[in-house]
């Protein structure tokens, strides 16, 4: 046998690489404007940044049926990743119509802000579109790191800076028990893809157990399942709220999609131990978060919590490792981000009025004295909320019908206290905006673009809930096409 | 069951057309916001009468004016418009109540800030309304269910009396936390149906189909009733209602007891029945039951109330308990009974409540013992009211004749001992009309202060007069109204009895 019958060269099919070149190239530009100009100008960095991610935008609905792997398998682009990508790009571009003028606010000119999200960005990329750990590795690092920076930004802020810290190490150690993860697998089936991995069948199971829990370990405590979920309170509220909004929602499809991959590929052996774990975790986050939330006087903390009962939910659907789950997971996940983004957004703006903390009195009567926010932000808490015709009433459905699908009544019941909990706290905020007469106070008029974006995001809320097979007929195929692997 | 195709699109436009004036209402001005309301919802109650044209009553069991538009193909969710006997009255009923409310809220002085929301809400509950009662998607019909809670919230919330927040809240979090058990259902029936059939399905027509054991069809049986149990609602769960209709503004409280009640009794007759002809049978005597102590307690909590709203709430309760026992009879007078109770109850609660708001806006109380011979200067009102009261308790010719009547008979064919029951639940009803009545006409106290009192003119009389008129003909000439839903109970009875196996009854 001749050396080259071992070693394959591969040359790289960088055409189905390009959305994420671009995003790497888009980042390299502002790192180098950010060392050229001493004070980079806000707008001429969105301005790149968004021509930037139109450009793989464009590139990547025009070319949503492009399909297959590269770099030795490493990189693997399906439907799957090309619709998460799409709309991590497309949040993105959002959160940037909200970034000029917060910026201006907080006074902040760190030029860094802008090619940290473009790299945070293609790490989520990355990670919605591979099979292997290594590279999982590797992207969750970008991400967090990126997190980590991003979320100590106003670093002379003592919030920022604890939730920052208490984030990097609650991070490194989530990295490290992934990494942990990875290397048990390896010894298990002496390879670092997924599927090589979960496929494999060895008469020993327990390192393939001890490697899922490590790594599965690590991507909780990255997502904030309870009991993991120590750091996200703090983070989400100490962080630039635009970031916050950016975390909650990108980075959130950006942390699942490994486990969504995962999930498909759950064999039929440990499946019951997988649904007794997963379906554990997520009645312990959603219980957690909701009643944890239900207290909170600060309205950003409350949205913190309330994310991590999302995440409680979406785990509801991934402990139910069928088609239907995963349908309904990422269908919930898709909803979850675009009205997570909202809320947060929404603070984002009133942030900018003199004397707003974001405490719940600051709320009362809001309405008349910004109308506009008002019902943008009425209808982000009604969808959390899951009242109909929103997306998110419509996401929780499919939710339930999963767990039909698999008999977890149990979970079905508590699912419905959780829900029942939430009532409580999105509730009061609609209540104390449209019911109870406030002092008029000067409110910050949202500008044209932030306008524009959450009439945008608002409208899609309801349009997706009425229209679901606008979602649908895209998240079915892939789940389908995701379970045949 | 079979379905007609629709000549034209009645029930679509029915929904829509509030739709497009709750769109002119935020472009246009504050001042044009009840005309807009006015014309909309009456142009929608003029559409429900002309369809009544069309409405083939030889065939009320089958599914009229069908049409169906795919959402999801693959979970078989469609958006499916149309209407058997049943849902066609109840589409009338929510047109003419909606239509009723507004009338109402263009002269009550309650109604003076935020009116563009006011009137928008009210089109909104409207359409959601009508699409509850014509949807044949199970999902469709719990996306209207719930989408009639966020009107009926904001409009407790922003326009009601003194303790309007926490009357908001309450409802809001029992009938959204009670009706979460009810989809939890609808999904299991339609993974059911993949279980049985190898195809998800929300449609109405397919999951009748479905066949269940004893033990799972019970299980889903009661995550229904929850739902409806609290809605309807039946007497430990009845604490929100007098909160709600009790803190509401007049025309809140009416579309809230009038219509959003009869969702629910709806709901119960066409699912729970429907669904699981053989629970229902299984659970018939202790549903009975319950219908009747509802009936017996709701009873008594009315007559000791001094709050003239609330005494007309839990008089809803007990009415709904009349609705509740004939339904679960499960025999042709018991199910004509509950039907009829829950059309006749629409017009009486309406007017009832119209009536306590009217006297509020004169006295600007609802105490009992203010009202003491209110109605000596206003005969009008006078003869209003004495309609409503007797038909509310049930005097032959009145319109909830028919319902105790009928469910007096029905359980008459069962045991004696029942239909006593039965009767000794309509003889408390009696009482609290007749205490009600005999406040407002006979007791006599400060006639100086009443002297100067303008009587029901204008809108509030058109109020008054739409729903008084067909009370007394619903009492009058109740074949009329037989002839919607008879054919719909005819094959409920069979199906029941085809669950059964044949015998039982015969």
């Amino acid at each position: 046998m001749e050396l080259k019958d071992l070693i394959q060269i591969e040359i790289p099919r960088l055409a189905l690489f390009v959305p994420e070149l671009v995003v790497l190239i888009t980042g390299f530009v502002l790192f180098s404007l950010d060392l050229i100009y001493k004070r980079l100008s806000h707008s001429l960095a969105i301005s790149v940044s968004v021509i930037g991610y139109t450009l793989a935008l464009l590139y990547l609905v025009f070319n949503f049926d492009l399909r297959g792997e590269t770099f030795y398998g490493l990189y693997v682009r399906d439907s799957f990743s090309s619709l998460l990508q799409i709309f991590m790009i497309l949040l993105t571009i959002i959160l940037l119509a909200f970034t000029l003028q917060y910026q201006r606010f907080k006074k902040s000119l760190y030029g860094e802000f802008y090619y940290l999200l473009s790299f945070s960005l293609l790490g989520g990329m990355v990670l919605a579109s591979s099979y292997n750990l290594l590279l999982i590795y590797i992207a969750l690092e970008a991400v967090s790191v990126s997190f980590y920076i991003l979320t100590a930004l106003q670093r002379r802020d003592f919030t920022s800076k604890e939730g920052a810290f208490k984030y990097l190490i609650l991070g490194g150690l989530a990295i490290a028990l992934a990494s942990y993860g990875a290397v048990f697998l390896y010894i298990y089936a002496g390879s670092f893809d997924l599927r090589q991995v979960l496929h494999f069948n060895a008469p020993d199971k327990s390192f393939l157990i001890l490697g899922l829990v490590f790594f599965l370990f690590g991507l909780a405590i990255k997502i904030g399942v309870v009991p993991f979920h120590f750091w996200l309170p703090d983070a989400y509220q100490g962080a630039p709220t635009p970031i916050t909004a950016y975390m909650s929602s990108v980075g959130k499809v950006a942390f699942f999609a490994p486990v969504l991959r995962v999930m498909p590929l759950v064999q039929e052996g440990f499946h019951n131990t997988w649904v007794l774990v997963v379906g554990t975790l997520a009645v312990i986050t959603f219980l957690y978060g909701n009643f944890v939330a239900l207290v909170q006087k600060d309205v950003k903390r409350m949205l913190a919590y309330s994310s991590i009962a999302h995440s409680g939910y979406i785990l509801v659907g991934v402990s139910v490792a069928s088609a239907i789950g995963l349908k309904a997971v990422i269908y919930f996940l898709l909803a979850y981000s675009i009205m997570g983004m909202l809320g947060f957004l929404v603070l984002a703006v009133l942030e900018r009025s003199g004397n707003w903390e974001n405490k719940l009195e600051d709320f009362d009567g809001l309405k008349h004295s910004q109308n506009f926010m008002a019902w943008v932000f009425a209808i982000a808490l009604l969808s959390l909320l899951g009242i109909p015709p929103t997306v998110g009433f419509l996401a929780k459905a499919l939710i339930f019908m999963s767990l039909a699908y698999g008999k977890l009544w149990w979970v079905g019941i508590l699912m419905i206290v959780g829900v029942g909990v939430s009532t409580g706290y999105y509730l009061r905020l609609v209540v104390l905006m449209f019911m109870k007469e406030g002092e008029r106070r000067a409110i910050t008029n949202p500008t044209g673009f932030e306008k524009a974006s959450m009439v945008l995001m608002a409208v899609s809320l309801l349009i997706l809930g009425i229209l679901p097979m606008l979602l649908w007929n895209y998240i079915s195929p892939t789940s389908e096409m995701l379970f045949r692997r | 069951m079979e379905l007609v195709p629709a000549v034209f699109p009645f029930i679509p436009l029915s929904i829509v057309l509030p739709l497009l004036g709750i769109v002119l209402i935020v472009l246009l001005e504050e001042k044009f916001a009840k005309w807009i309301a006015l014309v909309f919802s009456g142009a929608v109650f003029v559409i429900s009468l002309v369809s009544l044209l069309y409405f083939d009553f030889s065939q009320a069991q089958k599914v009229q004016f069908y049409q169906s538009i795919t959402l999801i193909e693959e979970l078989r969710l469609n958006l499916s418009f149309g209407a058997d006997g049943l849902s066609y009255l109840m589409y009338i009923l929510t047109t003419l109540v909606s239509f009723v409310a507004i009338c109402w809220s263009i002269r009550d002085h309650q109604i003076n800030h935020r009116l563009k929301e006011y009137y928008a809400w009210f089109l909104l509950s409207e359409s959601a309304l009508v699409g509850v009662f014509t949807s044949w998607d199970m999902l469709v019909f719990y996306v209207f269910y719930e989408l009639t809670l966020v009107p009926m919230f904001f409009v407790i919330g922003i326009w009601g009396y003194k303790l309007r927040l926490y009357s908001a809240y309450k409802f809001f979090v029992y009938i959204f936390v009670s009706s979460l058990f009810f989809l939890l259902g609808i999904v299991s029936i339609a993974v059911e149906h993949y279980r049985q059939f190898g195809k998800f399905s929300f449609s109405y027509f397919d999951l009748l189909q479905n066949q269940y054991s004893l033990a799972f069809g019970l299980f889903l049986f009661l995550l229904f009733f929850i739902a409806f149990a609290v809605k309807t609602p039946i007497v430990p769960f009845h604490t929100w209602l007098p909160d709600a209709h009790g803190e509401a503004p007049t025309a809140g409280s009416v579309v809230l007891a009038a219509i959003l009640l009869k969702m629910s009794t709806y709901a119960l007759l066409r699912f729970n029945i429907g669904l699981f002809p053989e629970v229902a049978v299984f659970l018939m005597p202790v549903l009975v039951l319950w219908g009747i102590a509802t009936i017996i307690f709701a009873s008594w909590f009315t007559i000791s109330q001094s709050n003239v709203k609330r005494f007309v709430a839990y008089s809803s309760v007990s009415h709904m308990g009349f609705v509740v026992a004939g339904m679960f009879l499960l025999n042709k007078e018991g199910l004509r009974a509950s039907i009829m109770e829950m059309f006749a109850h629409g017009l009486t609660s309406a007017s009832l409540f119209m009536m306590a708001g009217f006297i509020y806006n004169r006295l600007h109380s609802f105490n009992m013992q203010a009202l003491r011979g209110s109605i000596r200067f206003m005969p009008v009102f006078a003869v209003l009211t004495a309609i409503t009261g007797f038909s509310s308790m049930g005097l032959p010719g009145g319109s909830s004749f028919w319902g105790k009547f009928l469910t007096i008979m029905g359980a008459r064919e069962y045991t004696l001992q029942l239909a006593l029951l039965v009767l000794a639940g309509a003889f408390f009803s009696v009482l609290y009309v007749l205490y009600l009545l005999k406040t407002l006409y006979l007791d006599v106290k400060e006639e100086g202060r009443l002297v100067h009192f303008t009587d029901v003119r204008g809108f509030k009389l058109v109020a008054f007069l739409l729903v008084v008129v067909p009370m007394l003909l619903v009492g009058l000439l109740p074949f009329l109204f037989f002839a919607f839903f008879d054919a719909h109970i005819d094959l409920l009875l069979k199906m029941v009895l085809k669950s059964l196996g044949g015998g039982l009854w015969n």
